[in-house]
């Protein structure tokens, strides 16, 4: 049995996924980026191909994405973030129909993708000048409320009044921003609220850039947060879908391409 | 991915009015919570905004509600004719940003928010026709894409010339136009004893204002200019009773304030005379900046305070058609709009306020694409240059990521003012 492996090395973690020829997907397994991204990778995938017990062997080709992607040697190819995301949104995004437009909320940037009717990027917008709007904002967010990133989605679902906007688009002044709002007591699950709303806007004004398509995928880990897809639904005035593994489409797709790669060259 | 929680999606409206709360009650907060010694009878206010801006509570179902653009309508016809003023002023943000495919990318920000928000049709008190001076070009225009939106707008006729006796003559008859126009529309007819009576309340609202400005004309200040913009903003579309009333309680508490030395001034606070482009709720970009900055605010010159409660209505005979006069003279020579030319009535208004309220400088703010502030500000900053008044102009917009820049030149200039007060010391 042959595998391909699709290794995304981005700013805040690191994902692998495993496919096999038929491009169903066997495996997957994040870790943190950390000081040693290039080992740690290493050492995740390693983890994953014992769990999965396929041998390294059989790993036929591999192929990098991500902010890291250049740094990864072993890789036997290695593609922009923009097309492997495409790749795997598409492929993931099956059971729910033809997928148009993408977003995708990374740690340290945010983009929104367009696709024509064959999958192919036609267009695409990134904000990747500061944290505004991405996974690291969510952080610092969650850093200051004194609580875990994954409780964020189920707080704002209970906030009562109207959101309190944080309009800094600086996520260091953000952070004083909510400072300020703690410290006139204001309840927590308005402030997260506002958060998530305020990154909202910005995303959807992303995805106006690139034309707003029906048949929107949402991935990348703050997908994962359901407060977030709420407010970006809200403000886009329409449904997203979110796929099962949200974090993983993008190394997924990197892994298709490895398929594909492979195919090609053997002919 | 299965969700845990129930999410249903807004419809446009509801979206539109998240929009429009979440930035009314960040500046209803910023005020109740960030400033020092908060006056009790301001929350008549904050709450007055929450209800209209965040909640969408109408004030004047039953009445027939009249829009009007600019400050040149006289409220007193309409009250006369049991009729509604509601001015459509607008400072949304949100609005602008719909408003912006209606109107010029260079046109103001508080036009294009205006039109924004007839196109989005979303009122809390929605017009039923509108009146609209022929004041600036851009508000002139704005009222045609109104009416392309299905609405009634008329016209008045407004001279941009206010010295000469042509002009007066002009805008009688407009004014006496509109009185009938609006007569005609309600059904009702005007007669001396509604007109005295509206002018009456008028005149005793005007002098409300003008007993709070007293207390700002002190040493030490009672109430700060973002409260006060807070008053007369909601003089645009409040109940009038409800209006005077609140203000007869704030005038009471300012006394209160005074008797238990409760001030919003710190030792050295520089007095700052706002003018320019108005203050609408909730940009109060510029304001907050100043007061947050240790400046604050005793006197204005714009057309959402001071400009409109300046001069009252002054009346020799008590027939219909003079009253009609001189509510026509009141509303054209004692406005001191930048559209006038010329206009060193407002050069020596500002001046005037200066003085009287011991202001230590001015802050010149125009909206970015408001020609008749952006031209006028050269010869209002030479004037203030030979009275020895520095000035700060400023030019910005709704977009609520000006912060930074913004922030540093309002301090740098209130810093200024400080060193001078203690160098004088």
């Amino acid at each position: 049995m042959k595998y391909f492996v699709g290794i995304d090395i981005g700013s805040t973690s690191i994902k692998i996924s495993i496919i096999d020829e038929k491009k169903n997907l066997i495996g997957s397994k994040t870790s943190a980026s950390g000081s040693m991204f290039y080992k740690y990778a290493q050492e995740t995938l390693d983890l994953l191909l014992k769990e999965l017990e396929i041998s390294p062997k059989d790993v036929v080709y591999t192929v990098s994405t991500g902010y890291g992607r250049k740094l990864y040697k072993e890789a036997d190819e290695n593609i922009s973030e923009i097309t492997a995301n495409a790749i795997g949104a598409r492929a993931s995004a099956k059971e729910f129909g033809e997928i148009k437009t993408i977003i995708n909320i990374g740690g340290q940037d945010s983009k929104a993708i367009s696709l024509d009717n064959d999958g192919n990027v036609t267009n695409f917008a990134m904000n990747d000048r500061c944290a505004a709007g991405t996974g690291k904002f969510l952080d610092v967010v969650a850093l200051k409320l004194e609580m875990g990133v994954d409780e964020l989605g189920e707080k704002h679902f209970k906030a009562k009044g109207t959101p309190l906007g944080v309009s800094s688009t600086c996520a260091v002044f953000a952070e004083s921003e909510i400072i300020g709002l703690l410290g006139n007591n204001h309840s927590v699950e308005d402030i997260v609220c506002g958060v998530h709303y305020s990154i909202a806007k910005r995303i959807v004004k992303l995805v106006k850039r690139v034309g707003v398509k029906e048949g929107i995928y949402f991935d990348g880990g703050p997908a994962l947060n359901e407060g977030l897809v709420n407010a970006i639904e809200n403000e886009l005035g329409k449904r997203v879908f979110i796929p099962k593994f949200p974090q993983v489409t993008t190394s997924y797709g990197a892994a298709i391409m490895g398929v594909d790669s492979f195919l090609y060259d053997q002919n | 991915m299965t969700s845990k929680f129930k999410h249903d999606i807004e419809s446009p409206l509801q979206k539109q009015n998240r929009h429009k709360a979440m930035e009314a009650i960040r500046i209803i907060n910023t005020l109740k919570d960030d400033f020092k010694n908060p006056i009790e009878s301001m929350n008549y206010f904050y709450k007055l905004f929450e209800d209209v801006f965040c909640n969408q509570k109408s004030l004047h179902d039953g009445k027939l509600k009249v829009g009007t653009m600019c400050i040149q309508i006289p409220s007193e016809i309409i009250y006369a004719l049991d009729a509604v003023p509601i001015r459509l002023c607008n400072g949304f943000y949100s609005d602008d940003e719909i408003g912006s495919d209606y109107m010029p990318q260079k046109s103001c920000p508080l036009v294009r928010s205006t039109v924004g928000h007839f196109a989005s049709g979303n009122f809390s008190d929605k017009p039923h026709l509108i009146y609209s001076p022929t004041t600036c070009d851009q508000k002139t225009k704005a009222g045609v894409t109104i009416e392309s939106f299905g609405y009634e707008v008329v016209d008045v006729d407004f001279p941009r010339v206010k010295d000469s006796e042509i002009s007066r003559e002009y805008f009688r008859r407009s004014i006496r136009e509109f009185a009938i126009d609006l007569s005609k529309k309600t059904g009702n007819k005007l007669n001396k004893k509604s007109l005295k009576q509206s002018i009456a309340k008028i005149g005793y609202a005007q002098s409300l204002y003008h007993k709070l400005c007293e207390y700002r004309k002190k040493k030490n200040i009672v109430i700060s200019g973002n409260d006060m913009f807070f008053v007369t903003n909601a003089f645009f579309f409040d109940k009038i009773d409800s209006w005077i009333d609140a203000c007869e309680n704030l005038l009471k508490e300012c006394k209160q304030r005074e008797d238990e030395n409760l001030f919003v001034n710190g030792k050295i606070s520089p007095r700052i005379v706002y003018t320019g482009s108005p203050p609408i709720f909730p940009n109060y970009k510029v304001p907050i900046v100043i007061e947050e900055s240790d400046g604050i605010i005793v006197a204005d010159e714009t057309c959402s305070s001071n400009r409109m409660f300046n001069d009252r209505v002054a009346v020799d005979e008590w027939f219909v058609n003079d009253m009609l006069d001189s509510m026509a003279d009141k509303y054209l020579k004692a406005c001191t709009c930048p559209i006038f030319t010329k206009n060193d009535d407002r050069i020596r208004r500002i001046i005037d306020l200066v003085k009287t309220y011991s202001a230590d400088g001015v802050v010149y703010q125009s909206f970015a694409g408001c020609t008749v502030y952006e031209a006028e500000q050269r010869s209002v900053l030479e004037a203030m240059e030979k009275e020895g008044i520095p000035i700060l102009y400023i030019e910005s917009d709704y977009s609520p990521s000006q912060g930074g820049q913004l922030t540093t030149r309002v301090e740098a200039f209130i810093e200024s003012l400080k060193t001078r007060k203690r160098i004088k010391k």
